[in-house]
């Protein structure tokens, strides 16, 4: 049959009730006139909203000029386009570093690896629960020979890396980085890149037996001290504001969590006797950047702006660099899903747009097929493209804040300022975040959120295409195939660590533990001693179990296998 | 089932695998549907939640994954289930997974699977109408 005739029997089967729905969207108006977070918005702002010059001097400034509400740069992307920076984490460390150099080669600025669940737990591979997991959401880095892999002729003094371990395996993390630097010559002074180091966030991403308050605040501070003293181009935390989002909070709630835990390592911070402008420069932040785009361009100079104030204010900072809210941003993963995938392409250029345009210093974007497995090598690629087409065809690297005096931009910048200082308030209404956390009040309110987004769109109060407006039948296939790990890459390093704590001299092993054991006890940062022990292939589990039964905890956070060492 | 009896489920996460938001948003909209609800949280491993479901007599076993784990711990699963006997539990797995995996999925036993996205009315109504007990 030609395509004609087919045509036309189409057309002899259509009845005139088909074209009701039709008919009726030509006259259709949004169902909405809220921002995502639920903030109700005016049919057109104007400059009645405010006297705009005395708004402009009081509350916004120039980018580069206190309270940095457009900016932290004057010139913002002229002096530098934001790092590209695409997450990879998948099989064995062998198989993320392949993963790492390809989107190098293909104009990715920045390095950029995740730990999978069983690094994050402070688990080694050879660990009797991770036999099943290793590599399939990261990357697991057990010993000093992992590491080695991962980074293997990478000159580490020259590139800029965002290792994300988030959970008190951080200092692991750290100490195998810097041990690896260090055999390789490289003067650690001179690394630069981030770890992402937000261990107390971690209890909320569904890892508390990893992440023991406590234990977050010891071993995330330590990272910070040590880094501040000795790595001066290292970014020492990434506080994540962006997992918080992604379990179903509000833009609001994102950034006044977010702060309520920064502050927690801040507060420490100062305990050790730091100075607020000698370590506050390397503060940064991971932020989500979710589908509303105005409301988290707003969120993006609110938080600059309430950052520089309670940093200056709060805390005393005098160096401007100490006040800025330097963040990477991930765009929003929950707001993507697996009806109709290809429309995530589009979720992400919005909000990568959003990103850009509210000022970020570097970005993730996520692949279309983050809802429905690892990204595979070409859906990768196509995150990497979003980025280079916004950065090198769209013009926005022309002009810092382009969107700085708009009627609604600033009128919801103000807004959602108003808004997360209540929450704050709210926060110290429950005695402040350590209660918070305590009590489980921060669990019990993430909780309830969740459900709410969930009832949003389950009544349609929220729209998401393909799944509660303009459904599909399920695709039979996905697009660009799946990314499986395969089963003998996990297995192999399994192999490999049993090997190698098989290999390894236990007396030079035991000189190093004892140490590092020494040191927990006598409350010193535990950071040198890892990387002595880590050079003396410690694991990571043996580091972490051990500063743990010193702080009173398993040495297992699964309370399944016992220290191997006998200590004096 | 008599009809004065609640539908009653076990929902749980497997393994190491953290990701409950999803999870948990089931448990409370299945509550809200009227049914007896156990959930056992993370960090379980297939033999403890086989004998959850014995334990408590159970219609229903929800699975949920995100972290790319459904065909190595759903096999052992239903191997676990059939050693019981618990062909009359009704199996359903939730999260993300992508749709080539599905039909892997049912072939090793799973009833049903509920990829991200699903609304609450499509699996309430999938249980109420396919409990076999």
């Amino acid at each position: 049959m030609s395509q004609t005739e087919e045509i036309k029997t189409d057309a002899a089967s259509e009845k005139e009730e088909d074209w009701g729905e039709y008919l009726k969207g030509y006259y259709e108006k949004p169902n909405s006139f809220k921002t995502w977070s639920g903030l109700d918005t005016k049919e057109i702002y104007t400059p009645k909203d405010f006297d705009a010059e005395k708004h402009y001097k009081e509350k916004v400034g120039d980018a580069g000029q206190y309270p940095y509400t457009r900016g932290i740069h004057a010139n913002m992307f002229r002096g530098r386009i934001w790092t590209k920076r695409e997450v990879v984490g998948i099989g064995s460390p062998a198989d993320t570093h392949a993963r790492l150099k390809y989107l190098a080669e293909q104009g990715g600025t920045g390095l950029n690896t995740i730990a999978d669940v069983t690094y994050e737990m402070g688990l080694d591979a050879d660990h009797p629960w991770a036999a099943n997991e290793v590599g399939l959401t990261g990357v697991n880095i057990t010993n000093i020979k992992d590491m080695e892999t991962l980074t293997k002729d990478i000159p580490l003094d020259q590139v800029s890396w965002s290792l994300i371990t988030a959970a008190p395996s951080a200092v692991a993390t750290m100490a195998q980085y810097i041990a690896v630097a260090q055999g390789a010559g490289f003067d650690i002074a001179k690394l630069r890149g981030s770890v992402q180091n937000d261990p107390i966030h971690f209890g909320y991403c569904g890892f508390k037996p990893a992440s023991p308050l406590d234990l977050a605040i010891k071993l995330g501070c330590d990272i910070m001290e040590y880094c501040t003293l000795n790595m001066p181009k290292w970014y020492y935390t990434t506080v994540n504001m962006y997992d918080l989002r992604e379990q179903g909070i509000t833009a609001i709630q994102e950034v006044a969590y977010g702060f309520g835990i920064a502050m927690c390592y801040i507060d420490e911070l100062v305990k050790r006797g730091l100075n607020v402008d000698q370590f506050g420069p390397r503060f940064t932040f991971y932020v989500a950047c979710h589908v509303d785009i105005f409301e988290e361009i707003a969120k993006l100079r609110a938080a600059r702006r309430m950052w520089a104030k309670l940093m200056k204010e709060k805390y005393g900072a005098t160096k401007p660099g100490a006040m800025h809210f330097r963040f990477a941003v991930h765009t929003s993963g929950c707001s993507l899903v697996p009806q109709q995938p290809l429309n995530n392409l589009i979720r992400v250029g919005y909000q990568a747009l959003a990103a850009v345009l509210g000022g970020v210093q570097s970005l993730h974007c996520c692949s279309y097929d983050e809802p429905i497995c690892l990204p595979t090598e070409a859906s990768h690629l196509q995150a990497l493209r979003t980025q280079q087409v916004l950065a090198y065809e769209t013009g926005v690297t022309n002009v810092a804040d382009p969107l700085g005096g708009s009627y609604y931009i600033e009128g919801l910048t103000d807004k959602i300022e108003e808004k997360v200082l209540e929450a704050m308030a709210e926060i110290d209404s429950v005695g402040g975040m350590h209660e918070a956390i305590r009590t489980e009040w921060l669990d019990r309110k993430l909780e309830d959120e969740a459900l709410l987004r969930q009832k949003e769109i389950e009544s349609g109060e929220k729209l998401i295409v393909g799944v509660n407006i303009f459904k599909s039948d399920m695709e039979k296939e996905t697009p660009l195939g799946v990314q499986r790990v395969a089963p003998e890459s996990g297995q192999q390093q399994i192999n490999d660590v049993k090997e190698q704590k098989r290999l390894r001299n236990w007396d030079n092993l035991m000189v190093a533990m004892q140490r590092l054991k020494d040191d927990a006890i006598a409350g010193k940062n535990t950071l040198p001693a890892m990387i002595e022990a880590t050079k003396a292939n410690a694991t990571t589990g043996e580091m972490i179990g051990t500063v743990r039964e010193v702080m009173g905890h398993h040495y297992d956070p699964m309370e399944t296998i016992e220290s191997p060492f006998t200590f004096k | 089932m008599a009809d004065d009896r609640k539908i009653k489920a076990v929902i749980t996460k497997v393994g190491l695998d953290g990701h409950d938001r999803g999870a948990k948003i089931v448990v409370s909209l299945l509550k809200e549907a009227g049914m007896e609800v156990v959930y056992l949280g993370m960090f379980n491993q297939v033999e403890d939640i086989i004998q959850a479901v014995v334990d408590e007599d159970a219609d229903v076993l929800g699975l949920s994954y995100l972290s790319g784990e459904q065909l190595i711990f759903t096999p052992k699963i239903v191997a676990e289930m059939k050693k019981n006997n618990l062909d009359d539990v009704l199996l359903i797995v939730g999260g993300t997974v992508p749709v080539e995996d599905i039909p892997l999925m049912e072939d090793m036993g799973v009833d049903r699977v509920f990829r991200a996205g699903s609304l609450s009315s499509e699996f309430i109504e999938y249980i109420e109408k396919n409990i076999k007990k």
